[in-house]
């Protein structure tokens, strides 16, 4: 049988690690709450630098801020020409960066990502809505997720 | 009957209190090590946690409200049971001084 002492000590012990692992567990859970509903870009648009295009080099710049660590994974992005109903698809295979010293914000959190691509062959003059699909792979902490973010209505001129 | 009562509630206080020391740290631990070797992704953990958390919280909150009933009942019925008392000895010292008086 044990003493009172060491009885009274062990409940003591017990109370204070199931406080803390109580608090810990609420911190994770309201952590990774705000992790997994966060977006990869917050107060983020694209653009198009050189509107309107009269060579053959279309640029684009990606403003915004971030707050958690992500990582493209796969990135895919159409044009399509609302009057004539035709949709061209850009090549990343040939993007080149025209400004990324700290890429997509990794340091600073401060995104000011500049790229350009060339103009999808067989493409028109015409105005055009852009629109972009990205999948990061973003980490915070001990949690991993993949987040999807899309930008819409780019608008792109071409002459 | 009430006495049996009692100790039950006694029993389930005593549960909640193990309960409640035991099984954050055993979920703590436990959820950590199955993420740690893969067996579960985070996010399964997050939900069975949150599963948790919500059955105990409310079955707490009805168990609570149930024995708190319980409580004020028996308060009520003691404090009545008292204030017979209190009448009968009022009863009982006046009998008294009439029997003083005429003796």
């Amino acid at each position: 049988m044990m003493n009172d002492k060491t009885f009274r000590i062990i409940k003591a012990a017990t109370n204070v690690i199931s406080g803390m692992s109580m608090a810990t567990l609420i911190i994770l859970g309201v952590l990774y709450i705000g992790f997994n509903n966060a977006f990869v870009f917050n107060n983020a648009g694209i653009a198009v630098t050189n509107n309107p295009v009269t060579g053959d080099q279309i640029n684009f710049i990606l403003e915004g801020s971030r707050r958690h660590e992500c990582t493209l994974t796969r990135v895919h992005s159409d044009a399509y020409d609302d009057t004539t109903g035709e949709s061209y698809q850009f090549d990343f295979a040939r993007k080149i960066y025209i400004r990324s010293n700290d890429y997509l914000g990794s340091d600073t959190g401060v995104v000011d990502h500049q790229w350009a691509m060339p103009v999808p062959d067989g493409m028109g003059p015409g105005v055009y809505r852009v629109s972009l699909y990205s999948e990061f792979d973003c980490v915070y902490l001990l949690f991993k997720k993949t987040k999807i973010q899309m930008f819409d209505n780019i608008s792109l001129v071409i002459e | 009957m009430d006495k049996d009562k009692n100790k039950k509630i006694g029993k389930q206080v005593e549960r909640w209190d193990l309960f409640a020391r035991l099984t954050p740290t055993l979920f703590l631990v436990t959820s950590g090590l199955l993420v740690l070797f893969n067996i579960v992704t985070l996010e399964i953990a997050f939900y069975i946690g949150l599963t948790g958390f919500a059955v105990t919280a409310v079955t707490w909150w009805w168990w609570a409200i149930f024995t708190i009933r319980y409580l004020i009942q028996t308060l009520t019925r003691a404090s009545a049971n008292l204030g017979e008392v209190n009448e009968e000895v009022i009863l009982i010292k006046e009998e008294l001084a009439e029997l003083k008086d005429d003796e």
